[in-house]
């Protein structure tokens, strides 16, 4: 039988790599709506085991409802509206990127062996996961021009410590409010995130960064 | 209800949105005066949190809330005016925009929970990202992504910190509610290591809002780029809730006996805040970014006063109240200028004593104020920090913040001076108005009347928040 827990964190793995090859920015939007729903899956894969409350079902059918639709909607409204389908001339190449994300992996396992937390089994990889998700998140922020493929980084970042989160802690303190008003946070980041971009291409007729360096001393 | 404090500004804000931007400059007006009364009521104990699991008051928190709600009250009063003379597009959102970051700023004073805390945080940076951006030119623009994004990735690194805190706490086998309260009574079981990692991400996470180097790089642009309402309450009233965050933190790890340890990291991030500060102030071609590094020094210095702890401690505190009053009161002084003049080159300007003399005064008595001269409170704050810091026997340390001190000092002096008494280029387009000196006026005069005569209760207060981890306010 296949060991649904440890599928679809590889998927999030994957999804990870293929969003930092990814040369076109409609994909990678596509590719986050994938990670969205795999990482708001994972707790509840954690906890089969477990009764839910019914206050767990609602947040968690939320949650997907956020992370798996709502934000990648905002996106593809973002990369519609600016009219921009690929991202040219990174900092660092796809290539190189996809052998950095490799390189963060293999970092990743070395730091959870390191740590020798008393996991319950199975988190360790979950841990394995979060980490490289979250630094990944962090390297496409800087490898990339595009301010949208920023926006796309920093939500990995907070997928990945979402992750962390739940890899971490066994949920007996965080209360569901709480963590609703967490992924609220994110969701209206994004939007206004959504509205500066679109006003930078409006004034830029791009949403390159390299353009907004005026204000230095 | 201690609630209604955040959630009278909340709702007040987004009803602005439906108003005329006539009656919803009224409304912020009226949600500024009814915030400060209740703050006043909370501080005397009328109102008790309705949901005592993610709110409380604590001491600290309640004297930051009076200085927002007090500095709030001034700025509502001048954007009256400031906001009619300008070009702001879409008034009524950025009236709505104003209540909404009081009321979320009111809601980081109140919380106890530490992921309420950075809730309230994350939705501070959300709400003001508008303020910031409207003028509406590609240098707003900027100045708001790098704000927006910055602080987001930051403020995300102090939710790692937080999650570290609640597995700290599983590895001590603790079963307590999750708040700074209970936390600090079983803080001694909390893993060290965990605990220690939780600090750091915190200190990264909230530092980048609070302006400590080198998280800082959005804090100029972002203070520079908005108008000058928003700029007093980012600086006034914005970084002293992310230096909450902290502060809270900090009292955690006293209380876990690992105050030597969190000490020294906030000691290292003040100096370096000081001096990074210092530096980027002499030269500085315009003038409301040497306010915001002004800013970036007075927190590094607010951040070495708790860090060496003790009787700098009551220092920093004090250093905190009268920086919030003289920093928004010199950036309304600034936005007086700014609209006068139109141009923020320090070199376009001369002669204020002359064509703004109203301006003048309040101006220049802020530069006396800001650099720590007496008859205004931080003078007092600095000797006593620096006393602190003598008396715990940090000669280097205490040396260094003396030298980042007359930097800025030097620095600033030459700009006031040149801006006062010099030369001017431009012609004075808009005049001095009633309504837009009240406000820098009421704000010098309230950290004077500090000075002379202290109430009682912010005293105590002052005690209470920093008793716990061994303050003083007695040298």
């Amino acid at each position: 039988m296949i060991n649904l827990t440890e599928a679809t964190l590889v998927v999030i793995l994957l999804s990870v790599l293929l969003s930092l090859g990814s040369t076109r920015l409609m994909a990678l939007v596509q590719i986050m709506a994938l990670q969205g729903v795999m990482v708001s899956l994972t707790p509840l894969l954690l906890k089969h085991n477990e009764a839910f409350s019914s206050g767990a079902i609602i947040f968690y059918q939320v949650m997907i409802l956020i992370k798996g639709i709502l934000i990648p909607g905002l996106l593809y409204l973002a990369v519609k509206r600016v009219a921009i389908k690929r991202e040219i001339e990174p900092f660092v190449g796809y290539h190189a990127s996809i052998l950095v994300g490799l390189g963060l992996i293999l970092v990743s396992v070395f730091i959870t062996n390191n740590l020798r937390l008393s996991l319950a089994s199975g988190n360790d990889i979950v841990l394995i996961t979060a980490i490289t998700t979250m630094a990944s998140g962090l390297f496409l922020m800087m490898a990339r021009r595009k301010a949208i493929t920023q926006v796309i980084g920093y939500l990995m970042l907070e997928n990945g410590i979402y992750l962390i989160g739940t890899a971490l802690t066994n949920h007996t303190h965080t209360i569901y409010v709480v963590e609703f008003g967490v992924l609220l946070d994110v969701l209206v980041g994004v939007m206004i995130m959504g509205i500066i971009l679109h006003n930078i291409s409006r004034a830029f007729d791009d949403v390159d960064t390299t353009l907004l360096g005026r204000l230095k001393d | 209800m201690i609630e209604l404090v955040f959630l009278l500004p909340l709702v007040a804000g987004l009803a602005a949105l439906a108003l005329p931007s006539g009656m919803s400059r009224i409304l912020l007006l009226c949600t500024a005066l009814l915030h400060l009364q209740l703050t006043v009521m909370s501080w005397m104990g009328k109102l008790t949190p309705a949901f005592p699991q993610f709110f409380s008051a604590s001491p600290e928190g309640l004297l930051i809330l009076l200085v927002t709600s007090f500095i709030f009250v001034c700025i509502s009063i001048y954007a009256f005016s400031y906001i009619e003379e300008t070009e702001v597009e879409n008034k009524p959102v950025f009236n709505c925009c104003m209540m909404l970051f009081l009321g979320t700023m009111s809601m980081v004073t109140l919380s106890d929970h530490p992921i309420v805390l950075w809730i309230a945080i994350e939705a501070t940076t959300l709400v003001s990202a508008p303020l910031i951006f409207s003028h509406r030119s590609t240098e707003a623009l900027e100045a708001t992504w790098k704000y927006i994004l910055i602080c987001s990735v930051g403020i995300a690194l102090a939710l790692l910190g937080c999650f570290f805190i609640t597995l700290a706490m599983e590895l001590g086998n603790i079963d307590a509610p999750l708040t700074f309260n209970s936390l600090n009574t079983v803080a001694a079981q909390l893993d060290p290591v965990w605990l220690k990692a939780g600090f750091i991400f915190v200190v990264i996470g909230f530092g980048t809002k609070m302006g400590l180097a080198p998280m800082h790089t959005w804090l100029p642009d972002a203070h520079s780029q908005a108008p000058s309402p928003a700029s007093a309450l980012l600086s006034g009233a914005l970084l002293n809730c992310a230096f909450l965050g902290i502060y809270k933190m900090d009292v955690l790890m006293n209380v876990a006996g690992l105050g030597e340890f969190s000490g020294n990291v906030l000691v290292g991030f003040g100096l370096l805040s000081m001096i990074v500060g210092a530096i980027f102030i002499i030269g500085q071609p315009d003038y409301k970014r040497m306010l915001a590094y002004s800013s970036i020094k007075n927190m590094g210095v607010i951040a070495f006063g708790v860090g060496i702890g003790g009787f700098a401690m009551y220092g920093a505190f004090l250093h905190l109240i009268h920086h919030s009053l003289i920093k928004s009161s010199l950036f309304l002084s600034a936005g007086n200028i700014l609209l006068g003049f139109g141009t923020k080159k320090v070199q376009r300007i001369g002669g204020i004593i002359n064509s703004l003399p109203k301006t003048f005064v309040s101006f220049f008595a802020g530069f006396v104020g800001i650099s720590g001269l007496p008859p205004f409170g931080l003078f007092i704050s600095e000797v006593i920090i620096i006393i602190g810091a003598f008396q715990s026997k940090r000669y280097i340390s205490a040396s260094l913040f003396l030298f980042g001190l007359t930097l800025v000092f030097a620095g600033a002096g030459r700009v006031f001076m040149s801006m006062s008494f010099g030369e001017s280029v431009e012609k004075v387009q808009v005049g001095e108005k009633m309504l837009r000196l009240i406000a820098p006026y009421a704000l010098l005069l309230a950290s004077l009347t500090l000075c002379v005569w202290m109430p009682d209760a912010i005293y105590t207060a002052i005690n209470q928040a920093i008793a716990t981890i061994g303050g003083t306010i007695h040298g």
